[in-house]
């Protein structure tokens, strides 16, 4: 497997757009979709202070399949958490879309995540009293955007169908498999049609061979679709498959490399 | 909103057992209100009833008093009472009474309290739980009757306009007749000894009937009814200057002596003391007339009225008030409620007691719901934090759990209500007897005679709606504080 590395500390997107700034760099600035500025995290631990992430600074094209991995305790759960914008840095900047997280009220990052971001969580996470088809629909009913009526249904279907999980359109959580019910939560995670998925271990609680059709799954939507798929792991084998990672030991950035994309 | 009512009810089927507990909760929540409410308002309506169209009337007028003054007379809280006052300008009161319209009749009353017995026997009865008592009502026959029709006769007949005599009911009668050993007759002798504020007054009536109500209670067995001078003269309202007695001449010339001419003489005198008033003899002898203890015709303690819209009684009784006050009548115009007084306020008492039973009740339940929606709340702490990771604004979450709660509340609220209805329908074919006098007030009759009204219903459910939504209140703010990052975190 061939890997083209890139240097990624050498690009500097996360200048900020001014007046002056050339097309091309209009360009480059909105290529970059996530974006953390010596991001840092403590938390409390009874009387003492735990700073999970320590000065973390990289940034996230369109379109990019990265993997955030690293060993247990290294801080990519953390870092994904503020990706999410579910969780606030202690100090540093976040930006997605170009638009700082930090000074926005919690009810602007409720939008904000409704609107461009999906989650897909290591528990899966689906409403056990919704079917497959309710729990993919749900995040639609949370806002006032999206498709409506007829458009809607038939959106949905057609995830449902590219999940491949037709025939368990009216099941209830309890009644699917692990990889069925990770297949529903791609599904929701894409319904409101974001421009980022965050997936947090996604193929932690799975199987091996389910585990890589998920990420196949993941890929397929990447390229079709062209969304941003963040995941973290701490499996190599599937770090391979992304086409950007970024690799954390003890809060801080071990490496960040693009590799030549899998298709 | 569809979706938030269906993972409600997909919620309360999922967590059966504590949607039980709570349910059962404010289910029988609503059952006491409405079974306790239909009691209350049934009681409530029939002494309504009862008092209005056997003794009140809709409209009850009296001299304005420091005091609550009823039908029973001036009362203080502390249990005893003034000398009810005669109402003023009792002819102004009743042309305007009776000119107001919408007006079926106007009556006047006067109230007293005796004790009966038949005259030439002597009191054979032994228990000590009874009693010869009498609530003795002054009425005018020819107007009272118009007023109230109720009152049937089961033995002899009512007291006609100028007749003398007592008109007792059935229980009283049935009292009389075993204190006395015999069995009362129509036109037997009464001994009454009145006990007023003037003392005590014995008067003899003869037994004119026996009447029974339609709705009997053993707390109005204790009311006669009597002609108005017969209850002026043993309450007291008696005109002694107009007791007068005939004086001879030899009598006369006493006043004129002095007291040499009376104990310097040494004579005896064995003329008896002088009974009459300054006023009656300087009175011609020719008028003087023997009238021992002549009532004074003019008093009357209360006016009565009945309309034809009892509904307008609120408004014509505001009416009344202004016109006393323009007139300056010292009068005050009122309702039933005032005029039937301690019988109205014990169904006051009693209701007072179930609602503070209630907010008792209210309050455990509300602690024992709220206990348990915290602990569904800890339990769905992980889809909390989803749907709001999901882009659910903390109001989605808060309308989520009042959906909850109001769905458990109506569905429960409902079963319950059928559930009361039941009870009542149950209770109702029971034919349950009062057995004590209280409770015959309560039950405005001698048997238990429910009916649920739709706005108990309503009511109960709001109530036990209102219940609800207070427990969710502090398990919804912890709700609230369940960030989106728990949704990362594994469960």
């Amino acid at each position: 497997m061939l890997n083209i590395f890139i240097d990624e500390s050498k690009r500097q997107p996360s200048d900020r757009l001014s007046g002056g700034q050339s097309a091309h760099r209009l360009k480059e600035f909105y290529m970059v979709i996530v974006e953390l500025q010596d991001v840092r995290k403590v938390y409390p631990l009874g009387k003492v202070e735990v700073e999970a992430v320590k000065g973390v600074s990289f940034s996230i094209e369109k379109g990019d399949f990265i993997s955030i991995a690293g060993p247990s305790g290294s801080g990519k759960s953390t870092i994904l958490n503020m990706l999410g914008c579910v969780d606030r840095p202690t100090s540093g900047t976040v930006f997605i879309e170009g638009r700082p997280t930090k000074d926005l009220s919690d009810k602007d990052l409720t939008t904000l995540r409704h609107e461009t971001l999906g989650f897909i969580f290591q528990s899966f996470n689906l409403i056990p009293v919704l079917n497959v088809y309710e729990n993919i629909e749900f995040p639609l009913l949370l806002g006032k955007k999206g498709p409506k009526g007829k458009e809607k249904i038939e959106w949905i279907d057609y995830l449902i169908h590219e999940v491949g999980l037709e025939q368990w359109k009216t099941h209830k959580p309890n009644e699917l498999s692990g990889g069925q019910r990770q297949r529903v939560a791609i599904a929701r995670a894409l319904v409101t049609k974001p421009q980022i998925v965050l997936a947090d271990e996604p193929t932690a609680n799975l199987d091996s061979a389910t585990g890589t059709q998920i990420l196949d799954l993941m890929k397929r939507i990447n390229r079709e679709m062209d969304t941003t798929f963040i995941f973290s792991t701490h499996d190599a084998k599937i770090v391979n498959l992304a086409d950007h990672v970024v690799r954390l030991k003890d809060g801080l950035v071990e490496e960040n490399v693009r590799q030549e994309r899998k298709d | 909103m569809p979706v938030l009512i269906r993972i409600a009810f997909r919620n309360l089927l999922e967590h059966k057992a504590k949607s039980l507990i709570i349910g059962i909760l404010l289910g029988l929540g609503v059952i006491i209100l409405v079974v306790g409410n239909s009691f209350m308002d049934t009681a409530a309506q029939g002494v309504k009833d009862t008092f209005i169209a056997n003794y009140t009337g809709d409209i009850f007028v009296a001299a304005k008093s420091k005091e609550a003054v009823s039908l029973f007379g001036a009362s203080s809280m502390m249990g005893g009472g003034d000398q009810t006052k005669n109402l003023p300008y009792y002819d102004k009161v009743m042309a305007k009474l009776r000119s107001t319209p919408g007006m079926i009749e106007a009556t006047s009353q006067v109230t007293g309290y005796g004790m009966a017995a038949l005259k030439g026997y002597e009191d054979v009865d032994k228990d000590e739980n009874s009693t010869n008592f009498l609530l003795l009502f002054g009425i005018d026959p020819s107007t009272y009757y118009k007023l109230f029709t109720t009152a049937k006769p089961v033995m002899g007949g009512l007291l006609q306009p100028g007749q003398v005599g007592l008109v007792v009911s059935k229980a009283t009668y049935d009292r009389l007749s075993k204190k006395s050993g015999v069995q009362l007759k129509i036109g037997d002798t009464i001994i009454v000894t009145g006990m007023g504020h003037a003392g005590f007054k014995i008067r003899s009536v003869p037994l004119v009937g026996v009447v029974s109500f339609k709705s009997d209670s053993e707390a109005t067995d204790f009311i006669s009814y009597a002609d108005v001078d017969t209850v002026r003269i043993l309450s007291g309202l008696t005109l002694g200057n107009d007791d007068d007695t005939p004086v001879t001449d030899e009598q006369k010339s006493l006043l004129a002596a002095n007291e040499d001419d009376l104990f310097g003489g040494g004579e005896t005198v064995t003329t008896a003391a002088k009974t009459a008033a300054p006023k009656s003899a300087a009175k011609s002898p020719t008028v003087v007339e023997h009238k021992a203890a002549q009532a004074d015709t003019g008093a009357w303690y209360f006016a009565m009225a009945r309309l034809k819209n009892p509904s307008q009684a609120p408004m014509i009784i505001a009416e009344l008030n202004v016109w006393f006050a323009k007139e300056g009548i010292d009068a005050i115009a009122s309702d039933w409620k005032t005029a039937a007084g301690p019988f109205a306020s014990s169904i006051d008492v009693v209701r007072i007691v179930f609602n503070i039973a209630i907010i008792i009740v209210a309050v455990v339940a509300v602690i024992i719901m709220m206990n348990t929606l915290v602990i569904s709340v800890i339990e769905r702490t992980g889809e909390i934090g989803t749907m709001r990771a999901l882009g659910a604004q903390k109001s989605y979450v808060r309308r989520m759990f009042l959906v909850e709660t109001l769905t458990i509340a109506v569905v429960f609220g409902l079963i319950g209500s059928a559930l009361a209805i039941g009870a009542v329908g149950i209770l109702n074919a029971c034919h349950i007897a009062a057995g004590n006098p209280f409770l015959k007030i309560l039950f405005a009759g001698t048997v238990l005679h429910m009916s649920v009204s739709p706005v108990s219903v309503i009511g109960s459910l709001v109530l036990v709606g209102i219940v609800a939504v207070i427990a969710h209140l502090y398990p919804v703010s912890l709700a609230l504080k369940v960030e989106p990052v728990r949704a990362m975190q594994s469960e």
